[in-house]
């Protein structure tokens, strides 16, 4: 077995010198010297330019609990909080309300902070669709906010609008009749405005992906259970 | 017989010892704990006070809940979602070794106008609708459509960094590093990452009088910290809460 020394370890310690010697003549040059410090001063400004962390302090929800006797001004700070306080929990709905989370293309349905069912929907496809003749364009976005129930229908009939005739190339009818279409929303619609609706579908294997024209799909037990908990005004937040 | 008078200095040092005696027994010197209290509630309070008012609104906020440790995006008073936070820090700009300090109610303000940095950007698909054929309307025609596409879920379409930010218009921003998060990234998305962080904390610290006053750096579950970014409404709102003063 051989051992190599020689130009392979030689090497390095020769350009070392090599570089060594070539540099002591700018080192001792007085421009050199200055951009050095220059440079040296600016990386140091840097390193020190930016933002030091530090934790967040946390404090007690309540601050009168270390006071020994606290005085009547204190008493009276902590009842205007207790009124804040109070106020903003009589915003929250106690009641049934639904929340959609139309990104993940989740339904929650919850009474108070309890959750009642939780299943996956279909929110809007937030396809664009472009009418070729007319110029009209719609965008199939499910809208956020909060809303509420504002009518119920059992076996729901589709009216439909425009955009379905024109998206499957079909003519607009002229007949009103001919805009009427069965069965294809299901057993149960949650009408929540603006022809936005919760509904049932034909096509069950793509609820959890965003395909709708807008509306929210669910399946068929989700929405059973959805049309047993909820009255007319029950609130629906879409995030 | 002439009454017995007192020397004038002695009546006015005498008058002015028990007024002063009765001022000092009618404030008493306040208790320490009594007056950090007061301090921590009013703090609190303002910040209850900013709660109602943005639930009062019809847009979104987050909620950032320093004492319970909690990241919520909310409506109307209604949490939506809310996220574990692991590491709650705040950063404060200094200038060459220099702090800059921060306003001392720095947190009890409204923060408006929350915009994601990098933004999300939605990859829609475009559909030209076919010329209407000539047949009947309605469900008798014969147009037999091809079936449309179907667009991918926000897991599929949307690339989250493993650091982001959330800037409001009134100098605060919002760092979200998801925990792990960078295991899932390549090294150079992880070099890209940090440099684009170097870059920006200089750039932020440089140009305080305008903006990024405070960073406020908020660890979060991997998925969580995924969940916040495809799913954060535009123009949020904040409020924070359960800080104290240093």
């Amino acid at each position: 077995m051989s051992v190599l020394i020689g130009p392979e370890t030689a090497a390095p310690a020769e350009t070392l010198a090599s570089v060594t010697r070539r540099l002591a003549p700018l080192a001792r040059d007085r421009r050199w010297q200055l951009g050095l410090v220059a440079t040296a001063v600016f990386l140091l400004a840097v390193a020190g330019t930016g933002y030091r962390y530090t934790p967040v302090v946390a404090a007690a929800p309540d601050p009168a609990a270390a006071v020994a006797r606290p005085s009547r001004d204190l008493h009276r700070m902590l009842a205007a909080r207790a009124r804040l306080a109070s106020a903003l929990r009589s915003r929250v709905p106690h009641g049934t309300h639904i929340v959609i989370d139309q990104t993940h293309n989740r339904l929650r349905l919850m009474r108070g902070e309890t959750l009642l069912l939780e299943a996956p929907c279909s929110a809007g496809s937030g396809m664009i669709l472009k009418e070729g003749s007319h110029g009209r364009v719609w965008v199939f976005d499910t809208p956020r906010g909060a809303f509420e129930v504002l009518s119920r229908v059992e076996n729901p009939v589709w009216r439909k609008p425009d955009w379905a005739f024109v998206e499957e190339g079909q003519p607009i009818p002229q007949d009103p009749g001919d805009r009427f279409e069965y069965g294809s929303l299901g057993e149960y619609a949650l009408y929540f405005g603006d022809g936005y609706m919760i509904h049932g579908t034909l096509y069950e294997r793509l609820i959890g992906r965003p395909v709708s024209h807008g509306c929210i799909r669910l399946g068929r037990e989700p929405l059973r259970e959805l049309w047993r908990s909820t009255a007319l005004g029950t609130p629906i937040y879409i995030y | 017989m002439p009454k017995p008078r007192l020397p004038t200095p002695l009546v006015v040092a005498l008058t002015a010892a028990v007024l002063g005696g009765t001022a000092h027994g009618a404030r008493p010197r306040p208790d320490p704990a009594e007056e950090a209290a007061r301090a921590r509630l009013r703090r609190a309070t303002a910040q209850l006070r900013q709660q109602l008012a943005l639930s009062s609104r019809t847009g979104f906020y987050l909620r950032l809940d320093a004492w319970r440790g909690t990241l919520a995006l909310v409506l109307q008073g209604v949490v939506l979602e809310e996220h574990r936070i692991t590491r709650l820090e705040r950063g404060e700009p200094r200038i060459v070794f220099v702090r800059r300090g921060l306003p001392e109610d720095w947190d009890v303000a409204a923060f408006s106008g929350g915009e994601l940095d990098p933004p999300r950007e939605r990859d829609r698909i475009e559909i030209v609708a076919p010329e209407p054929s000539t047949g009947a309307a309605g469900p008798g025609s014969e147009t037999i459509p091809g079936p449309p596409p179907i667009p991918a879920t926000a897991e599929e379409s949307y690339s989250v960094p493993s650091r982001y930010r959330i800037v409001f218009n009134e100098g605060v921003t919002i760092e979200i590093r998801s925990a792990g998060g960078a295991r899932n990234r390549s090294v150079l998305q992880r070099l890209a990452d940090a440099a684009s962080l170097w870059t920006h904390d200089r750039a932020g610290a440089l140009r305080w009088s305008r903006n990024d006053r405070v960073r406020l750096r908020v660890e979060l579950a991997a998925e969580d910290a995924a969940a916040l970014y495809r799913s954060l409404p535009p123009d949020i709102r904040l409020v924070i809460l359960g800080t104290a003063a240093d």
